[in-house]
């Protein structure tokens, strides 16, 4: 356990932690490659929110990005050499939209790519192996209306839109949440997903607000912490997942701000910089990424705004005129 | 996820290289090996996955009978079955035990389905394994459900109610539990029940929620189930029944209970509309402000909707 805990988030540190993150190449850099496009994209994301996007290479950012390009499926895989998967091309997307390189890439293959992975039942598979799962629905939801809306629209749509809506109704519980899967448990991760999907789509109707609104405000646990799930430990990362949720329902004051600011600042590594997912524990970029995401949605001051809906940079997601309706707390002055 | 580190990990690099023969399609029982190799050093490698099962398909299954093939994919829901004791919440291992399952042969002579048979059905005792290690393990819960739809399967709605029902007697926060309840039954209304079964199956239902009420009324997943089996209130004698209940446990579990109280009493409300009623539920809803600050705007929200209640 660190014995000092921080008040206050440490944007130098976390900057410095990310930076380092792929300079040792040892071996733990490659155990985790199956993960490293989305790590990039989650670095790149905390920094824009910290105002500090320039402190990784762009240039070199986006020579990687193509370098995981898997000519054969038509997609971007995780690492060179890895296989092209939905996670790692909506990533690359979200990177190469970030540094407003998406000209760069082979558009017309991606989409293809993308729109063949929907299955019949509505939903869409993460590859050609076929595991499917609502995360994939909204990945490719996310991605398609990043390269253009017309992918979506009525006339243009490259894939059946409704029979999108249709399979995440089908995914609806009792709690009002949503799950992996028709007959799947509600998530904070899952009912993250689909409301985002939905949200982009304009069929936030379909949603039961109250009962999904009580669910994700009881998420708080009373040391200040959000757990995923009733009954299990609390975890930085969901103050990204249920907070979100809570911003597209504009239900953020349904849950206290200041103890689940203390909370996500008491996860940092003074020493090292980075989030863990709580107080002592290791620290990775991705707790790292959804801890600033989440201060930045309670307000927390001098933050970048983020987009709940894409976790990307608010204003470039207005810029390209994909803003929704949802609602993050005021932001205070620091 | 745990990393066995100490296993041969020195060369995951060359090894990792040597993988690049996937691009020279190289399908042989060495490339096989290698893959067994690195994946249990690491199973979220989802590209060597993938890989194992095109030299699978592609570069060995084509050479062997079919009882050879159902030896090998026996070995694969073993290798499976290792990774997943170390790591029971990687996907890629559930996908691939999946894979396994869809692509044991026929058996060659009478009966056809012996194989896939004895596979599947072996399965939902894997699977019940795994949720008594972990019976929140959503990953096993879905898996389960896969199961459970398979033709070679007969497992009957009563058959999966009393497994969901031992499960909540060991552990009533079992909120996986209580969410595979609320599938079986939707799924049986579904289909068409007549309203005295019905009627029967809620009050039984009642009683064990009631149980559970009583053990941990702090509990939300109890909470979010009764309101489920309340639903919008219609039937007003049973709404008033539950109310009834609710008001005795109040000085036990106050915050919990009061929250379930409002709701129920609102929607009494729209049955018989009174300035009275809708003012003893804003008084509880200041209440449970004091009692539950966190949640403190969105119990502000319930009592400003009950203000603009219209009263009809």
């Amino acid at each position: 356990m660190k014995s000092n805990i921080s008040t206050e988030l440490l944007v130098d540190s976390h900057v410095k932690f990310i930076q380092s993150l792929g300079e040792d190449r040892d071996l733990t850099y490659h155990l985790t490659t199956h993960l490293r496009m989305n790590a990039v994209y989650w670095a790149v994301t905390a920094l824009c929110i910290m105002g500090r996007k320039e402190a990784l290479d762009r240039e070199q950012m986006i020579d990687f990005v193509l370098s995981c390009w898997d000519d054969e499926a038509g997609g971007f895989g995780s690492h060179p050499g890895h296989d092209a998967h939905l996670l790692s091309t909506l990533s690359a997307i979200q990177i190469l939209t970030i540094q407003d390189a998406v000209d760069r890439m082979d558009v017309p293959r991606v989409v293809k790519f993308i729109s063949s992975l929907q299955t019949s039942s509505g939903t869409f598979a993460g590859d050609h192996y076929g595991e499917t799962d609502t995360r994939f629905s909204y990945c490719a939801i996310n991605a398609l209306s990043l390269l253009d809306m017309k992918y979506l629209t009525p006339g243009t749509a490259v894939i059946d839109v409704d029979k999108v809506i249709d399979h995440i109704s089908r995914c609806r519980n009792f709690d009002g949440g949503f799950g992996s899967g028709v007959g799947a448990e509600s998530h904070a991760g899952q009912v993250w997903v689909c409301l985002a999907a939905l949200s982009i789509l304009g069929r936030l109707d379909i949603v039961d607000e109250k009962t999904l609104g009580w669910w994700l405000a009881e998420r708080q646990l009373p040391n200040g912490g959000l757990n995923g799930r009733p009954e299990k430990l609390e975890d930085v990362c969901y103050s990204f997942w249920v907070l979100s949720s809570l911003s597209i329902l504009r239900k953020l004051h349904w849950i206290n701000r200041d103890a689940l600011i203390s909370f996500i600042l008491s996860a940092q590594d003074p020493d090292d910089g980075g989030i863990a997912d709580r107080p002592g524990d290791m620290c990775d970029v991705f707790h790292t990424l959804f801890g600033i995401a989440g201060l930045s949605l309670l307000g927390y001051p001098n933050l970048q705004d983020i987009d709940p809906v894409y976790c990307m940079p608010a204003k470039l997601i207005e810029k390209k005129g994909l803003k929704k309706t949802w609602l993050a707390l005021p932001r205070h002055l620091s | 996820m745990s990393v066995n580190y100490n296993k041969n990990s020195p060369s995951i690099k060359t090894r990792y290289a040597k993988l690049h023969q996937k691009e020279n399609k190289n399908y042989t029982p060495e490339t096989l090996s290698l893959t067994s190799q690195l994946l249990s050093i690491n199973p979220e490698f989802y590209t060597i996955w993938n890989y194992r099962r095109q030299i699978l398909t592609e570069g060995i299954f084509p050479l062997k009978s079919a009882t050879e093939v159902n030896d090998l994919i026996t070995a694969d829901l073993n290798l499976t079955m290792s990774a997943l004791r170390q790591n029971p919440k990687v996907y890629w291992v559930w996908n691939h035990r999946r894979w396994c399952l869809e692509h044991v042969p026929e058996n060659p002579g009478e009966d056809q389905s012996n194989w896939r048979k004895m596979s599947w059905v072996k399965e939902l005792r894997v699977i019940e394994s795994f949720l008594d290690a972990d019976p929140r393990n959503f990953h096993a819960w879905n898996y389960r459900r896969y199961v459970l739809q398979s033709p070679y399967v007969d497992h009957t709605w009563e058959q999966e109610l009393n497994y969901t029902t031992r499960k909540i007697e060991s552990n009533f926060s079992n909120f996986s539990a209580w969410h595979q309840r609320s599938k079986v039954y939707t799924s049986l209304w579904e289909r068409g029940i007549n309203d005295e079964e019905l009627k029967s199956i809620k009050n039984q239902e009642f009683n064990l929620i009631k149980q559970a009420i009583y053990t941990d009324p702090g509990d939300q997943s109890i909470w979010l189930y009764h309101r489920w089996l309340v639903g919008e209130g219609k039937d007003e004698e049973l709404l008033r029944r539950e109310i009834e209940m609710i008001e005795e446990l109040l000085s036990i579990e106050p915050d919990r209970c009061l929250d379930t109280l409002i709701h129920y009493k609102t929607l009494l409300l729209r049955h018989r509309y009174s300035l009275k009623d809708r003012d003893e539920c804003i008084t509880l809803s200041s209440r449970l402000r004091q009692l539950d600050p966190f949640r403190d705007g969105r119990y502000q929200d319930i009592a400003n909707e009950l203000l603009s209640m219209p009263n009809n």
